[in-house]
């Protein structure tokens, strides 16, 4: 399956802002509580609190790969001057497992959007083999696709984004 | 073209836009005069430059005094500009820099909050269109899914519907001695 003008993940900017293009190859289950994340959706703070249940794809149990979770519209996507929040970050996942069997470098933080509706992303990569991952550090400023030169990650191998505003008042709109 | 302020460009479209049916009639600029001077004058506007350097002579009537200019304008936007003059005069009052601003920055204000509105726009359109795009991919997938359990289903209840003929029939599987 490769990216055509049409997917949603160039028509949402994610390719682009976040990632290069790349071909999906890997399956990717994102799933908070009873929603299955589906590019696009549009999910509300109050639903995200807790870590979603990632299942992923693949074959070979001894392949691994690291999941990254970032918000590329960071302090509003008008003026994304913090691009990109790092959400989560979690390695060595086995292929057909999920990041439950995997390493949380850095912990599930939620999104709570204050200003306008963000995008978050959460991008699949293959890992060569078992890795030593740094934490990054700090979680604002991130930048996805250093983060995969420095480990040697290549193209990503799936990835699936969704909306977020705030719960109460109009996240969309200033008043 | 003649050296216009953005300020001035600007009273023409509200002045446009709150008196649809008055002529525009303003010398200097031939361009505006046409039959279409709103649209004109929204292009030109758009493409000028943001941050224009207000030509030597309208900065010296700042200089002095501050009441000149805004009492003119006054006349001509009287329910919409009010509290903007009312800024620039007391600005005027802190030197002429601040009141030269208050008139620039309001354009460009406006400017400002045209494009964020072009791109907030934009925003939403790719978001509908990524989600509908989404949606069409999930259709397909489904359709496919459902035609091919649904083959599954015919062919395991075919091969069930055999076995069970067959299995009516009691038959010896081994023959024994006795």
């Amino acid at each position: 399956m490769s990216v055509n003008n049409r997917d949603p993940l160039v028509v949402g900017g994610v390719i682009g802002d976040v990632l290069e293009r790349f071909t999906r190859s890997i399956d990717l289950r994102v799933t908070y509580g009873q929603r299955e994340v589906t590019n696009g959706l549009d999910i509300r703070p109050s639903q995200i609190i807790n870590k979603p249940r990632v299942e992923i794809g693949g074959e070979d149990l001894r392949n691994f790969y690291t999941l990254v979770m970032v918000d590329p519209d960071v302090p509003s996507p008008s003026n994304p001057h913090l691009r990109e929040y790092l959400h989560w970050l979690v390695t060595d996942i086995p292929a057909t497992t999920g990041t439950n069997f995997g390493n949380e470098i850095v912990s599930y933080e939620s999104p709570r959007p204050t200003s306008g509706i963000h995008r978050l992303v959460l991008v699949l990569f293959r890992q060569l083999g078992r890795q030593t991952v740094y934490e990054p550090g700090w979680r604002p400023q991130f930048n996805t696709r250093e983060f995969a030169a420095l480990y040697n990650l290549s193209l990503p191998v799936a990835a699936v984004y969704f909306n977020c505003q705030r719960d109460n008042g109009c996240g969309g709109r200033r008043t | 073209m003649t050296q216009v302020t953005m300020e001035e460009v600007w009273k023409d479209i509200n002045l446009a836009s709150l008196h649809p049916h008055r002529q525009l009639n303003i010398d200097h600029e031939p361009v505006l005069s046409n039959q279409t001077p709103n649209k004109s004058i929204f292009q030109d506007f758009l493409n000028k430059p943001l941050n224009q350097e207000p030509p030597p002579s309208s900065s010296s009537t700042h200089h002095g005094s501050l009441l000149a200019p805004p009492a003119t304008v006054i006349s001509l936007n009287t329910h919409f500009i009010d509290t903007h003059f009312d800024e620039s005069a007391m600005f005027g009052c802190f030197g002429k820099k601040r009141g030269q601003d208050s008139d620039d920055s309001r354009g460009d204000r406006r400017h400002n909050r045209m494009t964020k509105n072009r791109e907030s726009a934009a925003r939403s359109r790719a978001r509908k269109q990524a989600y509908i795009n989404e949606l069409e991919l999930e259709i397909v997938h489904l359709k496919k899914e459902n035609a091919r359990l649904k083959r599954q289903e015919e062919q395991l209840k075919m091969a069930e519907a055999t076995q069970h003929q067959t299995k009516k029939i009691l038959q010896r599987s081994w023959t024994s001695p006795f």
